[in-house]
């Protein structure tokens, strides 16, 4: 059994078909990479999933259980956790807050093992991704790529069993994309159970994590494989670069 | 044995109120206003203050909804008013007692809040406060649907007082004197009302739920993202709010010992709304601080100090504004939010300084103000 099985999604907004028939799987423990130039259906295909869009067609199963129409909260409480493209910070929250919103949820409140108290917990999650000396600055006051890891912190209370990352390098100096590589591969160690999806445009960084990329044109999934094969694929390169003249 | 507990709860005050700013002022603030009998206030005055606390407990649950939460309500006075008139109607037709009737009208528009919650969160912002605005509209003009039952503009009369007159005839008052201690009685629970209620909201809005409910404010989406079910806790909060609002009609009801259309009127819908711009949104203290202020300049500072003309009193409404206008712009977070800032740059003076724990030490020492102006001084002289 798949950890998520996407069996011919579709979505279409009004003439424009979004996401066309795409069909994949995500084992446990893989990191799979989603690539595609702009207006392929990334984020599209990430708002079906996580509930945030009502596919026209198609099923969407997480460990077996079919989650197609199901509510946003329900689905990271099933295990599926998100970050934004765009960071949604709560502004009005200092940093540690913001990851407590996600402790409160009922999968975050259940995951507090019993020795720890949940401001430790919240601390914990900070440390995770590097922010506990702002973590009492409110979300308004902290910078961009600060925000970036502070999704990703908000994303991991929850526990997630599968970690969707869009754009997570979206913005960021090559100095923080080498540290928020490094925190995804260590995110990736402490639970190898943890199947991880990055939707990215910086080919260079995400190469480097991921196992197996798809690649998206369109709407239409177009290839998917190795990251070595990907980069060779003559397809993709066509999507990428235009056609030979 | 018995010092031993005094001095023991003498120490938890010291370090959990005094030490604190905002909870010493807190506390002040409240053993002045319970003290206010000792000024002798005349009998209008009381009466004045009585109701204040009365909308104070009205625009503390106002603030709970929109300062927290984020759901604009335009409308809050259906609740007021849903609360005044339960109370009147289980009295008129039922005959029962004050005390029960009180809890009852309260469960009602808890009741109420939650089925009216589900239409009414479907739609957001500016569309929210049409859709509350129109319920308090729809509600007062079901009361002329029904005039045998609600009695249309004349309402329900001859409600029983909370404290009847009876209570306090005694031989030798004067009868003008016992209506003042039943004022005063009236002043009392209100207060200590008032002092619960803010107790209760304010320990739910710094609680953890307190978080997720600021979240829900900030951003939806993100909070459904973090697995947060948002319209549950939109409808705790609009429950919550309403309870407290209703509450606050029940006792105006049994303050004046009349319901009527009024307790719906749109007035009592943009009352939370100037009280908050004046006192700080998103405080809970906030709109109680600008309701007060409010009150006073309105009704005590026009009428009694100044002495306003009955001829031109109409242009009261011109200095009003005006006064609001330059409290506006003086502090455009608020006079809740200007006080609390202050206090924390006190407090963060205080840890700064070494010489003594104390609040007053910081503040009396060489009798200079340690403030924000005199901290950036010192840091330019270096």
């Amino acid at each position: 059994m798949h950890l998520l099985q996407i069996e011919n999604l579709t979505k279409r907004f009004g003439g424009l078909t979004a996401v066309d028939n795409v069909s994949f799987h995500i084992d446990e423990g893989e990191i799979v990479g989603v690539i595609g130039p702009n207006g392929a259906g990334k984020t599209t295909l990430f708002n079906l999933i996580s509930g945030f869009l009502n596919a026209d067609s198609g099923i969407v199963k997480f460990k077996g259980e079919n989650i197609t129409r199901a509510a946003p909260h329900e689905i990271v409480n099933k295990g599926i956790a998100r970050t934004f493209q765009v960071v949604r910070p709560f502004r009005h929250l200092p940093v540690i807050a913001n990851v407590m919103v996600a402790l409160r949820s009922p999968r975050g409140s259940r995951k507090i093992e019993w020795i720890k108290t949940f401001e430790r917990k919240a601390v914990d999650m900070l440390e995770d991704v590097g922010l506990t000396e702002l973590m009492l600055e409110p979300a308004e006051n902290v910078g961009h790529g600060d925000l970036k890891r502070l999704e990703m912190a908000r994303a991991l209370a929850t526990e997630p069993d599968l970690l969707m990352l869009d754009e997570p390098f979206g913005g960021l100096n090559p100095l923080e994309t080498d540290f928020l590589t490094k925190s995804i591969q260590r995110i990736h160690l402490d639970n190898p159970m943890r199947g991880i999806v990055i939707v990215e445009h910086k080919l260079y960084a995400l190469m480097k994590i991921v196992k197996r990329v798809i690649v998206l044109h369109q709407g239409r999934k177009i290839a998917e494989g190795k990251p070595e094969e990907i980069a060779k694929n003559k397809e993709v390169i066509e999507v990428y670069m235009g056609k030979a003249m | 044995m018995v010092t031993t507990y005094l001095r023991r709860a003498y120490s938890s005050f010291l370090a959990h109120v005094v030490d604190i700013p905002p909870r010493l002022l807190a506390f002040i603030l409240i053993l002045l206003w319970a003290s206010v009998p000792v000024f002798k206030p005349d009998g209008y005055t009381l009466t004045i203050l009585v109701s204040t606390n009365i909308w104070a407990i009205f625009v503390a649950s106002w603030d709970l909804l929109v300062g927290f939460t984020g759901q604009m309500s335009l409308g809050h006075a259906l609740f007021y008013g849903i609360g005044g008139y339960s109370t009147a109607l289980l009295f008129k037709y039922f005959q029962l007692p004050v005390w029960i009737t009180i809890p009852l009208s309260v469960v009602v528009v808890f009741s109420f809040a939650i089925i009216l919650s589900y239409p009414a969160l479907r739609v957001k912002g500016p569309y929210l406060a049409m859709t509350t605005m129109a319920f308090a509209l729809i509600a007062s003009s079901v009361l002329y649907i029904f005039p045998e039952i609600t009695g249309a503009d004349s309402g329900v009369r001859k409600l029983p007082l909370l404290f009847p007159l009876k209570l306090f005839r005694r031989e030798g008052i004067s009868a003008l004197e016992s209506v003042y201690q039943q004022t005063l009685a009236y002043y009392y629970f209100t207060f200590i009302s008032l002092v619960i209620t803010l107790l209760i909201l304010y320990k739910v809005t710094h609680s953890k739920t307190g978080i997720v409910l600021v979240s829900v404010l900030d951003d939806e989406l993100a909070s459904k993202a973090s697995g947060i079910n948002v319209d549950k806790f939109k409808v705790m909060a609009f429950a919550l709010s309403a309870l407290f609002a209703g509450y606050a009609g029940c006792l105006q009801v049994h303050f004046v010992s009349f319901a009527d259309p009024g307790l719906f009127a749109l007035t009592f819908s943009f009352l939370p709304v100037i009280v908050t711009i004046l006192g700080g949104i998103g405080t809970i203290y906030g709109p109680v601080i600008g309701v007060f202020v409010y009150q006073i300049l309105n009704e005590i500072f026009f009428r009694k100090v100044i002495k306003i003309p009955l001829e031109i009193y109409q242009a009261k409404l011109l200095i009003f504004i005006a006064v609001i206008l330059i409290l506006v712009i003086k502090w455009p977070r608020g006079i809740g939010r200007f006080i609390t800032d202050k206090l924390k740059d006190l407090e963060e003076a205080r840890d700064i300084d070494e010489r003594g724990p104390r609040i007053w030490k910081t503040y009396k020492k060489k009798g200079k103000k340690i403030g924000v102006i005199a901290r950036v001084r010192a840091r330019l002289k270096k």
